[in-house]
């Protein structure tokens, strides 16, 4: 056997009493024993990052899912507003927005007002499609987004959300019904958990 | 202080870790059956293991960590318990962290195709009626192309009988649901057509374009207008 081979047979080792002792060599199976522990401890660190970044991803999935869900809601009851529910409709809308679309509100919305004002009418809408948006273009011609730095401060984060929705309003008169085509833009803000319209925009 | 490092790494640590490698590879796989089964055979080995050593150690006062005539069953427990832990990670990467990025990748390159594709619907030129028709089939799984064109080739006639051009442009476009083989996509575009002799007239299109991954490409199956009316 070539020198240096030799491992120490376990009565060798120094009795358990003399703890620390530096005369104490380590043997083979201790060595690879260590291996062994080093290769487990880099294994759990991996099994916890993998399963960290796994849940991150499904929490994101449900977060989105969520917004998708919030702006569903708000354009449901934008759309399927009636000239008896208006003012109900309006507050609802209201208590869903954050930002500048909650301060300038009334602005922002006034058309869709009018326009339920107007018809006299029984509109029912319903939502066709949501996506949280991957493509975006700025709108040729359109006023450029204005950011909101007072929103960002306090909003986790914001999405912006496609909306197409189809509204049917039946005039009292006993006309044709009108087909409203609703293409809107929004975005959902995360403030304190709470998930609140801060931006409308309809593409035309 | 040598004798509690060893009983805390192998008479104490190494099975537990073990049993929580079973259970995080159950959790990875979403239990299947057979691996509750393997599961809990496994754990109540283990657990027989340990009790098998807590008796020993209180008649003996040596356990497998400490004693010094039995350095290779303290190399099989580390070495059972390192196979579980190295196979948690790679049952863990292949059922979480690959799907997981597939689906990342995926939503962007359906997008992307989604987008192209219903710009390439929406466009026309009368000088190559079938160019852009061409240009959308071939990105459509085989069966439905043939539809396609069919439908289409109608259309195109009458354009070119008027000599209408219409382009597009997508505003928007993002996923509204997705799995490991099929996709919906919506995509929002402003599209503008021209005819001799009149103001050009531009109009919002809202498509919805679906697709499915076949063979590990994703294929256009249907592309049609959302809204319901």
């Amino acid at each position: 056997m070539p020198p240096g081979s030799l491992t120490r047979m376990p009565d060798d080792e120094p009795t358990p009493d003399h703890d620390g002792d530096d005369g104490r060599v380590v043997t083979s199976y201790g060595i690879a024993s260590a291996v062994l522990g080093v290769l487990a401890v880099a294994a759990v660190a991996l099994a916890a990052l993998i399963w960290t970044q796994h849940r991150s991803d499904e929490d994101e999935l449900q977060y989105r899912t969520r917004v998708m869900q919030t702006a569903a809601d708000w354009t449901g009851v934008l759309v399927n507003m009636n000239k008896d529910t208006v003012e109900a409709s309006m507050v609802k809308l209201h208590e869903g927005t954050v930002g500048q679309l909650n301060a300038d509100f009334d602005a922002s919305v006034e058309p869709y007002r009018e326009l339920v004002q107007t018809l006299q009418s029984r509109t029912t809408g319903q939502v066709d499609s949501v996506a949280v948006e991957t493509i975006h273009h700025e709108q040729q011609g359109a006023a450029p987004r204005q950011e909101q730095p007072e929103l960002a401060a306090f909003a986790a984060r914001t999405d912006t959300v496609m909306v197409v929705a189809t509204s049917i309003s039946e005039n009292a008169g006993g006309d044709k019904p009108r087909t409203v085509r609703w293409t809107l833009r929004l975005d959902v803000s995360d403030v304190d958990g709470k998930l609140l319209i801060s931006r409308l925009e309809p593409i035309r | 202080m040598r004798n509690a490092w060893r009983v805390a790494a192998f008479d104490v640590a190494a099975p537990l870790a073990a049993i929580a490698a079973l259970v995080y590879m159950g959790f990875a796989m979403a239990w299947p059956l057979w691996w509750v089964s393997v599961c809990s055979i496994l754990c109540v080995l283990i657990v027989e293991g340990v009790i098998v050593n807590v008796v020993l150690a209180r008649r003996d006062a040596v356990t497998v960590g400490t004693d010094d005539d039995g350095p290779g069953l303290r190399l099989a427990v580390a070495a059972v318990t390192t196979v579980a832990l190295a196979a948690a990670v790679v049952i863990g990467y292949l059922k979480w962290t690959v799907p997981d990025r597939n689906l990342r990748n995926d939503t962007d390159e359906v997008v992307g195709i989604a987008s192209s594709v219903a710009e390439a619907s929406a466009t026309f030129t009368p000088q190559s009626p079938t160019e852009s028709i061409d240009r959308v089939t071939a990105m459509m799984a085989p069966q439905s192309a043939e539809a396609f064109k069919n439908e289409f080739s109608a259309v195109a006639k009458e354009l070119t009988s008027r000599n209408v051009s219409a382009q597009a442009s997508t505003v928007s476009a993002g996923v509204e649901a997705i799995g490991p083989t099929a996709a919906s996509v919506a995509v929002v575009m402003r599209g503008t057509q021209n005819s001799p002799g009149k103001p050009p007239d531009t109009a919002v299109l809202a498509l919805r374009v679906q697709l499915s991954q076949q063979d590990g490409h994703w294929l256009v199956d249907d592309v049609s207008p959302i809204h319901s009316r």
